[in-house]
């Protein structure tokens, strides 16, 4: 009994940066050169208006690097670093997004989190959730390529 | 920024873009003629970035120069990357990120054109 597999489904561990993968290494590695353009440009420029926002916008920024790296490696330690930095991009995005709408001068200036992502077309707030299944869907075909 | 000239950028993009599409459709993988292209746009963005110097030593540069080259940076990153995957991947999938990559040039254009006029 067959699944219908991509190309590469049938190569013995599912690497996250291969096939779709790669789409998402890509999406994952344009966010975090936005983000981290965008935090060093708040922290150098203008720090002292809004540290709490730019400070979070950092935060961000570092874990979608970190995030890229661990997609785009995908052995199975880096595969442990994906679930845990899409993990804490789902959490916060939904997080900050809630709270910035609930009140929206709670950081002071707006992070790339705010309004769910709102300044980057939402694909913060998508991204961390095509992450999360990708992270499942290759798992999953692993174990089940193990016990074939 | 010579609007002309980032018209022709924006317009390569979304060519391009169509014909990786087109690709993904078709369940193919990045040709070279597909990078012959991007490294065209890759070019012209050089030339964009000559321009913007020019223009900005004549003292008519960019109301925000960091927010720009930061931009200016970006947009030089993704094609090579793209190509880069392109030849790595040799399934449907690089055709995908070509499409996006393309997109992408072309947004950041309007970006870096709005940063440029002040906006």
């Amino acid at each position: 009994m067959t699944e219908p597999t991509e190309p590469t489904g049938k190569t013995a561990a599912r690497r996250t940066g291969r096939g779709f993968g790669r789409v998402l290494v890509t999406v994952y590695g344009i966010l975090a050169f936005a983000a981290l353009g965008r935090s060093s440009y708040e922290l150098v420029v203008k720090f002292g208006e809004a540290p709490v926002a730019y400070t979070l916008s950092t935060l961000a920024a570092a874990v979608y690097v970190v995030a890229t790296f661990a997609l785009a490696i995908g052995t199975p330690a880096w595969r442990v670093t994906a679930w845990i930095t899409v993990g804490i991009e789902a959490v916060g995005v939904v997080t900050i997004g809630a709270l910035s709408l609930a009140d929206p001068g709670v950081f002071g200036e707006s992070t790339v989190w705010s309004g769910f992502g709102q300044g980057y077309g939402y694909v913060p707030l998508v991204l961390p959730f095509v992450g999360l299944w990708w992270l499942w869907r290759t798992s999953r075909s692993t174990s089940e390529e193990r016990t074939a | 920024m010579i609007l002309g000239l980032l018209l022709l950028v924006v317009a390569l993009c979304v060519a391009l873009a169509g014909w990786a599409g087109w690709f993904v459709a078709r369940d193919r993988a990045v040709i070279l003629n597909q990078l012959w292209g991007a490294a065209v746009i890759e070019v012209l963005l050089l030339v964009q970035g000559v321009v913007a110097i020019v223009q900005g030593a004549g003292g008519g540069g960019a109301s925000d120069p960091l927010l720009f080259w930061g931009y200016f940076a970006t947009t030089l990153v993704i094609l090579p990357v793209a190509a880069a995957w392109a030849f790595a991947e040799r399934t449907r999938w690089s055709s995908v990120v070509l499409l996006v990559a393309s997109l992408t040039v072309a947004f950041l254009e309007w970006r870096m054109w709005q940063i440029w006029m002040g906006a």
